[in-house]
């Protein structure tokens, strides 16, 4: 690793100032799960790192009636995972976590530092995909709020600018008779990255299906809306029938590459699977909602 | 450019001279010289350089030293009271849970932290949680069969 200054600020303006300050030369640090493995195999040669972990405003988990759930971009995985407010909120999300790369990780790595460093390979992007997740951004200029849908670009690249901070997750509660799903699939215990991670969210007016979202993750550059399998859903009562319609459009919709969690057209496979197990569950809980 | 700072390694205060790239696991190894921690895939898949910060189990290869100042760190060094060994410690030697133990002092810590947070495990919770921690000679059985006993014991 090139050795690089290390700065930090207590303040989410003294950060972004310092940022400003070093144009492209500086990165954020937060947990240092994600730059520690890109700085070491010398993918980036940061001329500083930011370490933003002593400021107060990024942490914790906390509900505001009209918001919603604001998850802090500081906290950890397991704290998350382990947040009772989360759990009565949106256990899908603590469910998830468990599940997420392993305990040494979920202990350091953060919520902000994942979606910031817009690694396609992970699962609560999608799932805050579904929940019509958004994030708020700072910046020397002030603060933008932009839906997840627009915060991801491509692989390893997001609409953060290079003196931009992501500050909170922000999670509207559901509308009433809503469920949701996450099923995620890892093809190999020795890398701890999913290869195909499906989350569905049904919203009922009766038995018919209102509003849905079916996000899929690690098979595409960024989590991908299968919005013509949504568009299948919509107004319909849901049965295996239409399940089955929907999933195998996910399939099609998805853009997965071969590699060494599984070829293009075995996570096609997985997908059309995992979207009709999502789907189900998530319609069997709106059922009982 | 170094940087001057303060850990408290297995309940002594230390102070160190670290460059901001030094990782957690250089300072420990190179610089205290406790070696129980091991480089082993250095990407934070495999746990062998698990220490425990502020009693959470980290993969010491990833974390910045500097990120740890003022923290406490255990390292495997820091189990025993003088010759007396851990509850972890000896039931990993009654039973045989390790063979070449590049990977033990990982394992050992990562259980640590489990029963200081939950003194009860079900087998379930005991495999999710070491779940991340990898040993190439395949010991799995023995260590969940030390595990085990461990929670009986505790």
């Amino acid at each position: 690793m090139k050795n690089f200054d290390y700065l930090e600020p207590t303040t989410v303006n003294e950060a972004c100032a310092l940022l400003k300050q070093h144009g492209g030369d500086a990165k954020v640090y937060a947990g240092g799960a994600y730059l520690g493995i890109v700085m070491k195999q010398g993918l980036l040669e940061p001329k500083a790192l930011v370490n933003i972990k002593k400021i107060d405003a990024l942490k914790g988990i906390r509900f505001d009636a009209k918001e919603g759930l604001i998850i802090g971009a500081l906290v950890t995985h397991r704290e998350l995972e382990t947040s009772a407010l989360a759990r009565e909120k949106f256990p899908v999300l603590c469910e998830a976590e468990k599940e997420v790369a392993n305990i040494r990780v979920r202990h350091v790595a953060t919520v902000g530092g994942n979606l910031a460093s817009g690694e396609p390979l992970t699962d609560l992007a999608q799932i805050f995909m579904a929940l019509d997740g958004k994030v708020k951004i700072a910046s020397p200029a002030g603060e933008r709020v932009l839906s997840l849908d627009d915060f991801f670009v491509d692989y390893y690249q997001t609409s953060l600018a290079e003196d931009e901070i992501l500050t909170q997750v922000v999670l509207p509660s559901l509308p009433a008779r809503s469920g949701i799903d996450y099923v995620r699939f890892s093809s190999s215990s020795v890398v701890d990255k999913p290869s195909v991670g499906v989350c569905a969210r049904v919203t009922l007016d009766g038995e018919v299906c209102k509003a849905v979202r079916i996000v899929l993750g690690c098979v595409g550059a960024t989590p991908i809306r299968a919005r013509k399998g949504e568009e299948l859903l919509v107004g319909k009562k849901l049965d295996t029938n239409w399940i089955e319609q929907a999933a195998r459009s996910a399939a099609e919709e998805c853009k997965p590459i071969s590699d060494i969690r599984g070829s293009e057209r075995y996570k096609r496979a997985v997908v059309r699977a995992l979207t009709k197990r999502a789907v189900t569950a998530a319609y069997e809980r709106a059922l009982r909602s | 450019m170094k940087k001057s700072i303060s850990l408290r390694v297995n309940d002594q205060e230390r102070n160190l001279e670290v460059e901001p790239r030094t990782t957690l696991l250089e300072a420990v190894r190179d610089q205290l010289g406790l070696t129980g921690a091991k480089l082993g895939c250095d990407i934070q898949v495999c746990g062998a350089c698990t220490l425990l910060l502020d009693g959470k189990p980290v993969s010491a290869c990833s974390v910045l030293a500097v990120d740890a100042e003022g923290c406490s760190i255990t390292s495997i060094e820091g189990l025993s009271q003088g010759d007396t060994l851990h509850p972890i410690q000896q039931a990993f030697m009654e039973f045989g849970a390790l063979q070449c133990g590049y990977c033990t002092s990982g394992f050992i810590l990562t259980a640590k932290a489990l029963f200081d947070e939950n003194p009860k495990p079900s087998e379930q919770e005991i495999r999710e949680y070491l779940a991340g921690n990898f040993c190439r000679c395949g010991c799995y059985q023995e260590i969940m069969q030390a595990l085990k006993n461990v929670r009986r014991e505790g």
